[in-house]
């Protein structure tokens, strides 16, 4: 496994957030967490990347213990993430966005390469590449989210609920380029609360419920699940 | 008739243009001190409210080393730009850092910091004015009646060559972009591998050392007092307030538009009134648009 999280506790000053939480990430394909608003997806994602302190429990990535780790450690071990709301910075250009991502590294040529490699991701980031990103689309500030976070070259991706605020067809567009990424060999675990989308993509899935795992198995199997149908597919 | 209308509107010509220098010379410290003042506030999202205290421990350093010591003054300059970019450093360590999470914390941190550094400067050099003859006393007449000091150019000079540097730095260098990242979202900056405590001690770094610059060379034309903090500070507030907090252009181009309304006042009525007027332009931006001149809108 890639990534082993073992019985992980989140708190919030005094409310608990994730109580006890395992999952399981193999080294290729997409792992999608489901859940409602507050069932503590998010934080599952935050504590993986190191802006939520764990109190229990262990994160394992590639063999190495990572809880407790500052942020910038844990990009370093090469886990990237695109977080909920985006969180671009406005006030830089769609390039300078981009080139935030690889700030740790300073391999200069393949930082080039890979840039180019966004751009053909994403050709409509190319076209707008010296806009400040706080002029661009919902779903072109998404494009940044995701290209930033692949501009480190991550060997995990961390995807929260890239699919929200946007239009049906926009979120095809960047589903396709999700799978254009795993094909190219990043795993992502991707965070999502529309789970018709989520499952349909994902090959593993876990559902989050008040801060437990209540429910885990290959995305196929969940689809057909009589709870998951109720609560999350619309019937 | 004619030949005194044309003497008296030679005399105000010369009047406004010599006031225009004046108000240059203070536009270039004031923009020093205020946009330190922002790049603490904007990265670190805390209040310094010692920072006129590290304008006066700069301004102290050139009384130490140039006056007392004797060494050249701007040997002294470069060591008081150092020594507060020092201070700098260990207030973001001792101070800010443990009150990160804690705003106000931090802002009453530096409050308690001010009092110190005050302190000091009155048991190492008394309460009274500290008399610096300056380093040079050229000046350039640019014009019948119009007079400009070397020492000013001195001030104007550096704030032009700093500015301008940091500017570059903010545009053009990776840790400049980190910055400027940091200080729009520091926990997507964070997500990048960006180190919160690195670009803190960088942005303190240079934030205090604009101060100490300001202070050092300012210091043979001010005539230094432990107290010297106080009226900068609230200057370069009402400067923030006006320009839109957490803007570094916007402060250098308050500083301006502010020294250009307060020189002139000061020098066509009187000081207390343009105090005043300073106070009533900071209270007709925050009722006429709260996030400054140059202030971003709502973001989405």
């Amino acid at each position: 496994m890639l990534l082993e999280v073992k019985e992980i506790h989140v708190h919030y000053s005094k409310v608990a957030a994730l109580k006890g939480v395992s999952i399981e990430v193999p080294s290729g394909g997409i792992v999608t967490i489901i859940g409602a608003n507050g069932a503590g997806k998010s934080t599952m994602l935050r504590a993986l990347s190191g802006l939520a302190p764990v109190s229990a429990g262990e994160i394992w990535f590639d063999g190495e213990r990572i809880d407790g780790r500052p942020p910038e450690k844990i990009v370093a071990r090469g886990i990237a993430q695109a977080p909920e709301g985006r969180r671009i910075f406005p006030d830089l250009t769609v390039e300078e966005n981009l080139r935030t991502g690889a700030f740790l590294r300073s391999d200069k040529p393949e930082i080039e390469h890979d840039l180019d490699s966004v751009f053909g991701h994403f050709p409509r980031l190319k076209e707008r590449r010296t806009q400040w990103a706080k002029t661009l689309s919902g779903g072109e500030q998404q494009m940044v989210a995701i290209g930033r976070a692949l501009m480190s070259k991550p060997r995990l991706l961390l995807l929260d609920e890239p699919s929200m605020g946007l239009a049906p067809v926009l979120f095809q567009e960047i589903a396709a380029i999700v799978i254009e990424i795993v094909k190219g060999g990043v795993p992502v675990i991707l965070v999502e609360q529309n789970a018709e989308l989520a499952l349909g993509l994902a090959k593993y899935a876990y559902v989050l419920e008040t801060g437990r795992v209540s429910l885990e198995g290959a995305a196929e199997d969940l689809r057909e699940n009589e709870h998951v149908r109720k609560a999350y597919l619309g019937g | 008739m004619g030949r005194v209308l044309a003497k008296v509107i030679a005399t105000m010509s010369e009047l406004l243009l010599q006031t225009m220098i004046n108000a240059v010379y203070a536009a270039s410290y004031m923009s020093l001190i205020a946009v330190g003042l922002v790049l603490i506030f904007g990265v670190m999202g805390v209040i310094n409210f010692a920072h006129g205290e590290l304008y006066m421990a700069g301004a102290y350093t050139v009384v130490g080393l140039y006056s007392f010591m004797a060494l050249p003054f701007f040997a002294a300059v470069v060591a008081g730009m150092v020594f507060v970019g020092i201070l700098g450093l260990l207030m973001e360590y001792a101070l800010f850092r443990p009150l990160r999470d804690n705003p106000l914390g931090g802002l009453i941190a530096s409050i308690g910091f001010l009092l110190i550094l005050q302190t000091a400067a009155v048991l190492g050099f008394g309460v009274r004015m500290a008399h610096i003859k300056p380093p040079t006393q050229a000046k350039f007449h640019l014009m019948e009646g119009v007079v400009l000091t070397e020492q000013r150019l001195y001030v104007i000079m550096a704030a032009v060559g700093l500015l301008s540097a940091l500017y570059v730095f903010l545009r053009k260098t990776k840790i400049g972009w980190a910055m400027r990242a940091c200080a729009q979202d520091k926990e997507a900056a964070a997500l990048q591998g960006i180190s919160l405590n690195q670009i803190s001690r960088i942005a303190m770094f240079i934030g205090a050392a604009l101060a100490g610059v300001a202070g050092a060379l300012t210091a043979p034309l001010v005539s230094p007092t432990p107290y010297m903090g106080h009226s900068v500070i609230v200057t370069a507030f009402i400067i923030i307030i006006v320009g839109g907090i957490g803007q570094l252009e916007g402060a250098v181009i308050a500083a301006i538009l502010y020294a250009f309304v307060h020189t002139f006042v000061t020098t066509f009525y009187n000081g207390v009134l343009a105090d005043i007027v300073g106070l009533v332009l900071m209270l007709l931006v925050l009722i006429l648009k709260p996030t400054g001149l140059f202030g971003a809108k709502e973001r989405a």
